[in-house]
C-alpha cells in the first residue's frame, strides 16, 4: 500500500536493497528497466536518458534544454509507474521530485566506502588509493549533478526518513528495517498523500507538453488547476502566457491554467549587448 | 464486520452503531437505525452549512459543532460511528479531538481536515490513528469517498455513486 524510495552514494548497494525490499515486501521493484519504455515510447536513445541522469551538466556536454527534456521524460514515466502503489524505486532520482507525499519512504542508504574502494578497485583493475578516489569523486559528483538539476543536495540526510549506513549494518539487516518502518501507519496512503502524488503526476506531463517549445518550466498542479512559471523578454511575455496555456490546457486532467512570466533578464542582457 | 449489540450506557449516555438496533438506556427507548451518526466539527460555520446536507444524501445523520468544547462534551456523551473535525482551531485543536475519541472508542472512524495540510501533519495524524486526512479545498464528493470508505471499515455500505451521480 506505500511506496519506498531508495537513493544511495552506491548505485550498486543501492539497487541491491531496493530489490531486497521489493522481494520482502512482495513490492514491484522499479528502476533503470523503465528507461527503456522511456526511449521507446518518445523515440529518444535509452544511452541518452542513462546520461541525462548520471552527469552533470559541463560546457562540451548535453544541452540543458536536451538534459532538461530527457529528465523530464523519466520524470513522468517514473511519478505514473509510483501511481500504482506498492513499488520500490531506485535510480530514477525519484528522491529528488517526490517530495511531501507522506505514504512514501525515502530512505539513503550509505555505501561502507572501504567496500566500494575495494569493489572499484577489482572492477576497473586499478590500486585501491585510486579506487578510493574514484569513490569520493563520484559522491561528489552525484551532489554536484542532484544541486543542478533539481536545487536539492541528495547527501543531506534531512531529506529522508531513514538513512542506514552499511559500515554499520548489513544488507539484510537493511532491508529488514524497511519492512518494519513501512509498519508505522505513518506511511500508509491517504487521501491527502495520494492526491499529493497524483498532483505531482500531472504537473510532470505538462512540464513534458511544455519544455520542448517553451525552455525551463515550473510547474505546480492542484487537482486539475496548474501554474507555469517562466522566462520570455517584456515584449514577448503576452504572446509566451497565451501559447504556454493553450500546450497546457490540452494536457488531459488540467481544468485552469494560471501562467506567471517573469522577465528574462539573462536574454534581455545579452540583447543589450548587441 | 457489526460489533456487538451496544453496552449499556452509563448516566443517560447513548451508544449506537451501525446498522444495528441502537438503545437509549435511561428512557428504555429502542430504535432501529440504519443511519451512520457523523460528527462534524468545524470552526467556520460555512463548512457544517455546506457538507451536512451533502452527508445527509449518503444517509448519514450529522450533527454539526462550530466549537470544539461543545463537540467533546457530546463525544462524552453518545459513540459516533464517524467524527470528522477541522485540525486548526482555537483552544482545542483536531489532534486533541482525536486523542480524545481514541481514549473513548476505538471503533469510531476520525476524518482530518484542514486548510494547513503538510506531510508532517499529516503523518502524525494517522499514526495517533486518523482513518484519512484531507486537505481543504475539497469536494463534498471526495469526503463522501472518505465516509464511504470508512462506513465499509464499519461493516456498513454507502450508496456513494448514486449520491454522487445525483450531484453531477
Amino acid at each position: 500500500m506505500s511506496i519506498v524510495v531508495v537513493s544511495s552514494d552506491s548505485r550498486e548497494k543501492g539497487r541491491e536493497i531496493a530489490a531486497k525490499a521489493a522481494e520482502s515486501l512482495g513490492y514491484r521493484y522499479l528502476g533503470r528497466e523503465l528507461l527503456e519504455t522511456v526511449a521507446r515510447r518518445h523515440d529518444v536513445p535509452r544511452e541518452k536518458l542513462e546520461e541525462a541522469l548520471d552527469e552533470s551538466p559541463s560546457l562540451l556536454g548535453m544541452s540543458s534544454k536536451v538534459r532538461g527534456r530527457y529528465l523530464a521524460l523519466v520524470q513522468m514515466a517514473a511519478l505514473g509507474e509510483l501511481l500504482g502503489d506498492d513499488v520500490v524505486c531506485h535510480g530514477l532520482a525519484a528522491h529528488l521530485y517526490v517530495l511531501g507525499v507522506s505514504h512514501v519512504l525515502r530512505m539513503r542508504i550509505l555505501a561502507d566506502p572501504e567496500e566500494e574502494a575495494r569493489r572499484v578497485a577489482d572492477e576497473k583493475q586499478v590500486s585501491l588509493e585510486k579506487a578510493r578516489k574514484q569513490v569520493e569523486r563520484r559522491k561528489k559528483s552525484s551532489r554536484k549533478w542532484s544541486l543542478d538539476n533539481y536545487r536539492i543536495d541528495e547527501s543531506d540526510p534531512s531529506h529522508y526518513d531513514l538513512v542506514v549506513s552499511l559500515s554499520q549494518l548489513g544488507a539484510d539487516e537493511a532491508v529488514k528495517i524497511v519492512v518494519q518502518t513501512l509498519g508505522y501507519r505513518k506511511f500508509e496512503p491517504m487521501t491527502y498523500s495520494v492526491k499529493c502524488l497524483r498532483d505531482a503526476e500531472l504537473a510532470a506531463r505538462v512540464r513534458v507538453a511544455l519544455v520542448e517549445s517553451f525552455g525551463t518550466v515550473e510547474v505546480r498542479a492542484d487537482g486539475g488547476r496548474v501554474v507555469v512559471e517562466t522566462h520570455a523578454l517584456k515584449r514577448e511575455k503576452r504572446k509566451k502566457a497565451e501559447n504556454v496555456k493553450e500546450v497546457a490546457g490540452k494536457v488531459s486532467g488540467v481544468d485552469f491554467v494560471e501562467v506567471h512570466v517573469s522577465t528574462d533578464v539573462l536574454r534581455k542582457a545579452a540583447e543589450s549587448f548587441r | 464486520m457489526r460489533g456487538a449489540p451496544p453496552e449499556s450506557g452509563e448516566g443517560g449516555r447513548e451508544r449506537g452503531w451501525i446498522g444495528c438496533m441502537k438503545t437509549r438506556n435511561d428512557s428504555k427507548e429502542t430504535e432501529m437505525s440504519e443511519e451512520i451518526n457523523v460528527l462534524l466539527l468545524d470552526d467556520e460555520p460555512i463548512v457544517g452549512k455546506r457538507l451536512k446536507p451533502a452527508l445527509a444524501k449518503i444517509g448519514c445523520q450529522v450533527e454539526v459543532f462550530e466549537e470544539p468544547a461543545k463537540a467533546l462534551e457530546r463525544l462524552d456523551e453518545k459513540e459516533f460511528d464517524i467524527v470528522v473535525t477541522d485540525i486548526r482551531m482555537d483552544e482545542i485543536d483536531g489532534m486533541q479531538v482525536l486523542d480524545h475519541v481514541r481514549k473513548k472508542s476505538s471503533r469510531t472512524k476520525v476524518i482530518m481536515i484542514t486548510g494547513y495540510a503538510m506531510m508532517s501533519l499529516a503523518r502524525e495524524a494517522m499514526e495517533k490513528g486518523a482513518f484519512d486526512f484531507i486537505a481543504k479545498p475539497f469536494q463534498p464528493n471526495d469526503l463522501r469517498r472518505v465516509i464511504a470508505k470508512a462506513a465499509e471499515a464499519l461493516g456498513s455500505s454507502i450508496d456513494f455513486e448514486s449520491a454522487a451521480g445525483h450531484d453531477a
